[in-house]
């Protein structure tokens, strides 16, 4: 498997590897207890009258056996997408090789544990809110000069009319 | 003993590891027991075409029952140990092992007082905004009313300047002076009307009273 030619493949076997590995020698070892002497033996009156077909039965009852589990494990990792789950598994454990405290695991508590999940989206939030403050203070400091100039405007005009109105008494 | 649940396992595998072992026990031992009674009805069947055999469906039904009786005890002895290294070496999270859709908890673990402080901040912040957001809008309303203010103050300038304006372009530079005069008569007329009046009224009081 392996073999993405950059880096060594890793010493260990993977996931997969080992679910195989476990699965097939199991089925070996079914396989060699209920061995064809054990069979005979059990069939002993039907093997003394027919030798060649209790063999033969035999050795369907063995594939059959072996077929139907093969298929049926072949099924679970296909519902359950093991194959794709066991490398990413792999992945993620060798990432964490140096870590040797404890991980992180739920709390059982939801409430405590949806603090964490929150924090990167509050803390967003915030720098959200501390920008726009920023841009309105700003804006509002503009806006007030204007104000504050045309107050002095209005009042410098005021002046202007009332000279005037002076000159026409 | 306790039993481990293995929620963590089953929060990235979808199904928690015991139940799929369980599953897969059931399946194969099915078929184990199946493929039983496939052998032992082909056998019967056999055995139909030797009618002369003393071969008794009893008898087969033993021999079934002692292979399959012993097949079961070795599938249940290597399942066991199967299962054993499937839980611990496959379907399993080490413990120093953090599954990357928590990677929060261990960036952000956050105790409640500083989670608590973190939302009243926002709420602060939120706060300020609005009371910034008002006052702008106040300052622009100022705005606007100051444009309309200025432009009423204006046009009375322009009309003063237009009087000006028309004086000279009559040349009566003494209409200034003579209207501001007549403004000061006009003033002095309505002084002296008023003495008058006052008086009639002293003297009209002074005849009733007599």
């Amino acid at each position: 498997a392996g073999g993405d030619g950059g880096p060594p493949a890793p010493a260990a076997p993977g996931r997969a590897q080992v679910f195989s590995t476990v699965v097939d020698t199991f089925l070996e070892k079914l396989v060699a207890a209920g061995s064809y002497q054990r069979f005979a033996n059990c069939y002993r009156c039907f093997y003394k009258l027919q030798p060649e077909m209790t063999r033969s039965i035999y050795d369907q009852f063995i594939s059959q056996l072996q077929t139907s589990i093969k298929e049926e494990i072949q099924e679970v990792k296909n519902e359950g997408n093991l194959e794709v789950l066991f490398n990413s598994l792999d992945k993620i454990v060798e990432e964490a090789k140096n870590q040797e405290e404890p991980a992180w695991r739920p709390s059982g508590i939801p409430e405590e544990d949806v603090r964490s999940a929150m924090v990167p989206y509050l803390l967003k939030h915030r720098s959200y809110l501390r920008k726009v403050l920023k841009e309105k203070e700003e804006e509002n400091r503009k806006v007030a000069e204007s104000v504050l100039a045309g107050r002095d405007r209005i009042a410098e005009l005021q002046q202007l009319i009332q000279a005037r109105k002076h000159a026409w008494q | 003993m306790s039993v481990n649940p293995m929620a963590y396992e089953a929060q990235f595998f979808g199904f928690t590891p015991q139940t799929c072992m369980l599953r897969v026990y059931i399946a194969f031992q099915d078929y184990l027991f199946e493929m039983m009674l496939v052998v032992e009805s082909v056998i019967l069947k056999k055995l139909d075409g030797f009618p002369d055999c003393k071969i008794s469906p009893f008898q087969i039904r033993k021999s079934t029952e002692k292979f399959l009786l012993f097949m079961k005890e070795h599938f249940d002895k290597l399942f066991s140990k199967m299962e054993e290294v499937l839980l611990q070496l496959v379907l399993n999270i080490p413990k120093n092992v953090l599954l990357p859709e928590d990677k929060v908890h261990e960036q952000y673990p956050y105790s409640k007082e500083q989670f608590q402080a973190l939302q009243d901040e926002i709420h602060q912040l939120q706060k300020q905004y609005r009371a910034e957001a008002s006052a702008g809008q106040a300052l622009r309303a100022e705005l606007e009313e100051q444009k309309a203010v200025r432009a009423e103050l204006e046009k009375i300038l322009q009309w003063f300047d237009g009087l000006e304006s028309i004086c000279r372009e009559h040349g009566t530079c003494n209409f200034k002076e003579s209207f501001a005069f007549l403004t000061q008569n006009a003033k002095k007329l309505q002084g002296v009307l008023k003495d008058v009046e006052e008086k009639s009224k002293k003297i009209k009081k002074h005849d009733q009273l007599l």
